[in-house]
């Protein structure tokens, strides 16, 4: 959404040419729509409009819109008020077009018209669905509906709201149906032409000279937002959307500077100067909970740099709020493409947010594709602004989108740490890793043969165990001692990542099946458990331990594996081979994992 | 505000709107003489001298509208 170029210019940034902004002037539209040329364009859309509106001044602003945007839309025009006739008739023109997204243009105007003829709006929301049904029978269209901009004739004033048929009323009904209903089906987008009107204003919204005259469902000015907005929806169904916001630290996410303000010291908090940036933290804590990855990027030192999110206790985002945080005197731009590596997301998914136009005006040079808007100068307009670019169009929403942050952090966490070691050890050795090694337990075993069944290149002998079978060797107690391994480390839970059985024979102790999530890889994980394999030997009064790696297409990488714990070769076949180690020679290797207290006999 | 002076606004309002660099205004045009003057075109026209001459036109004075004479003469009186 936008204001309206009588009470301001309407801009709008878009993802593919964000350096530019889009003006949203009616008259420019239209006009620019006589001379499209999509021959560069690679992004094609088969679009229908529907409307009981005309939609004749509509469609070439919402063409040049989405050329604009980088699609060639293909627009079929249904006849006017023919929503209905179009929908139900198979063999109508509509489907004969093929459409990949139709547009349910409905307005508030012909709505009205309905309930002066019916005296109520009894059967429009069934109305609706009818022709959502048709639709999703007839072809495989998303569907963008309208809903209802709320009418301003109000004849019992503001009693009305207690009449539940008036036309005020029963328009905020039939709204709230509609949304509700379309939860339920993933393929219907609504466009919310109600909060366009009421951002704009209703007074101005609506025009009953252009209603009269021609049909046309608002004043021309809000016409364009109301196509930008189906413009969004529709790339954000084609996976054009944001997901990382970028954000500078001060006079950004706080007032003030930290380095000379300290951390105590600059402005953010519930009331007074900081409230501006108690809303935008909240704002960027809500596109969080979105699903979108929140990254710092600061000119500072990085010690002072983290310390309000650790120790100022009014700050609204938290250090794991973050998913990179990037602070040091190095230029944006080159911060930015460290930040799209380490996330391997496109640059036109992330939008750069800085209070400094040199900042922003290096990125949009060095990062052409980057979002990069305009902020405006007071800090309690940035919500505001940003909200008024619609910036964070989504097409779904689930439960992998509430967890993304936290596992992108994790992730993102242990490479930045890792950058910060010279060595390998020093980077181990601050996860503060945890393990737990643990006779194979009831409440595991689901987990445990799942790892069986997907484990592929960190596997030594491949054997499929089912469940059954891993139960019957956690009980097993005489034959066998069939371990896990989980791992925790600072950052997070890895899980069960391991797994290794180990039965004695008379003499020897035979390492059955080794098997491990390449997640974990370099962690020191295998030293630790061939540490426990060994001295379980050694109780056991076994002078070797022999291990055995069956090839298969994928095992490669564990072709060697035992050859680093001082296992020597004795035998090969068809790629087979069996290694034997005498335990008193065995020498463990320095690992950064804390280990569990633990019993041979531990079952379940 | 002279009606020679509000011809001269109007004409490039008039070559954007029917999409025709070429067009010259004159008192006796009608939509008849103008290839794209449809009910929607007419209504873009409204909005766009609306806007040009910070004025408000009444949905009866755009339908009386007979040529462009009249219209400068609506355009005259209220911008008065």
């Amino acid at each position: 959404m936008a204001g309206n170029s009588e009470w301001g210019t309407i801009q709008c940034s878009t993802p593919l040419i964000p350096q530019k902004s889009i003006d949203l002037d009616y008259r420019r539209l239209v006009r620019a729509s006589k001379k499209l040329d999509s021959s560069g364009l690679s992004r094609t859309v088969r679009l229908a409009i529907l409307s009981d509106a005309a939609s004749q001044q509509f469609v070439p602003v919402l063409k040049t819109l989405f050329h604009e945007n980088g699609v060639a839309a293909e627009i079929y025009e249904g006849a006017f008020d023919a929503i209905e006739l179009e929908t139900l008739d198979p063999a109508s023109a509509l489907y004969g077009f093929r459409p990949d997204v139709v547009v349910l243009a409905t307005c508030t105007q012909a709505l009205r018209l309905r309930y002066y003829q019916a005296g109520s709006l009894e059967g429009a929301t069934s109305r609706v669905v009818q022709i959502w049904d048709a639709l999703q029978h007839n072809s495989a269209a998303k569907i963008i509906q309208f809903n209802f901009p709320l009418p301003y004739d109000r004849p019992f004033g503001n009693y009305g709201l207690k009449v539940t048929q008036s036309l005020y009323p029963a328009t905020a009904a039939l709204n709230a149906q509609i949304a509700a209903l379309a939860q339920e089906r993933s393929n219907i987008f609504i466009c919310d032409v109600e909060s366009i009107a009421s951002w704009c204003g209703r007074k101005y919204w609506f025009d009953e000279r252009l209603w009269h005259l021609s049909k046309t469902f608002c004043h021309l000015e809000f016409l364009p937002l109301v196509a930008q907005t189906v413009v969004d929806i529709v790339l954000s169904t084609m996976g054009q959307i944001v997901k990382c916001v970028i954000v500078d630290l001060d006079n950004t996410l706080w007032g003030g500077t930290v380095g000379d303000d300290g951390h105590l010291g600059i402005a953010i908090g519930a009331h007074g100067d900081g409230e501006a940036f108690y809303h935008f933290q909240h704002y960027l804590l809500s596109l969080k909970h979105r699903g979108i990855l929140l990254a710092v990027c600061s000119k500072n030192d990085r010690e002072t740099a983290l310390r309000p999110f650790v120790d100022n206790p009014d700050m609204v985002l938290k250090r794991d709020d973050i998913t990179i945080f990037i602070a040091n005197w190095e230029n944006k731009a080159d911060n930015i493409r460290t930040i799209r590596e380490t996330l391997e997301i496109g640059f036109d998914s992330l939008v750069f947010l800085d209070d400094n136009p040199f900042e922003r005006n290096l990125v949009r040079q060095m990062c052409p594709e980057v979002i990069v808007p305009e902020l405006p100068d007071d800090p309690a307009d940035y919500v505001r602004a940003l909200s008024e670019l619609n910036l964070f169009e989504t097409a779904a929403f689930s439960a992998e989108d509430i967890a993304r942050p936290e596992l992108y952090r994790q992730e993102a966490e242990r490479r930045e740490l890792r950058s910060q070691f010279s060595n390998i050890d020093d980077y181990l050795a601050s996860l503060e890793m945890k393990i737990e090694v643990a006779r194979f337990e009831k409440t595991r075993i689901p987990r445990i043969a799942q790892l069986m069944q997907r484990s592929n290149q960190f596997n030594l002998t491949t054997h499929r165990y089912n469940e059954a079978e891993c139960e019957f060797m956690m009980l097993d107690v005489e034959h066998c001692l069939p371990l896990y391994a989980s791992l925790t480390d600072r950052l997070g839970d890895h899980g069960l990542i391991s797994i290794v059985i180990v039965r004695p024979g008379e003499h020897e102790l035979h390492i059955t099946d080794w098997l491990m999530s390449c997640r974990v890889l370099t962690r020191g994980v295998e030293h630790c458990l061939m540490t426990r394999v060994v001295n379980f030997a050694k109780e056991k009064g076994l002078e070797r331990v022999i291990g055995e790696y069956i090839p298969t297409a994928k095992n490669k990488m564990v072709q060697d594996f035992y050859a680093q714990f001082g296992f020597e070769k004795i035998s090969e076949q068809d790629g087979r081979t069996l290694w034997r180690l005498d335990v008193n020679s065995y020498q463990p290797r320095k690992v950064y994992i804390t280990e569990n207290e633990y019993a041979w006999t531990q079952n379940a | 505000m002279d009606a020679e002076r509000i011809k001269q606004r109007l004409t490039p309002i008039f070559q954007d709107v029917f999409d025709d660099s070429a067009l010259e205004v004159r008192d006796d045009m009608t939509a008849k003489d103008v290839e794209a003057w449809d009910s929607l075109t007419h209504v873009d026209l409204i909005v766009a001298v609306e806007k040009e001459f910070k004025i408000k036109l009444t949905t009866a004075e755009v339908r009386k509208l007979q040529n462009v004479g009249d219209f400068i003469r609506l355009i005259r009186e209220k911008a008065a």
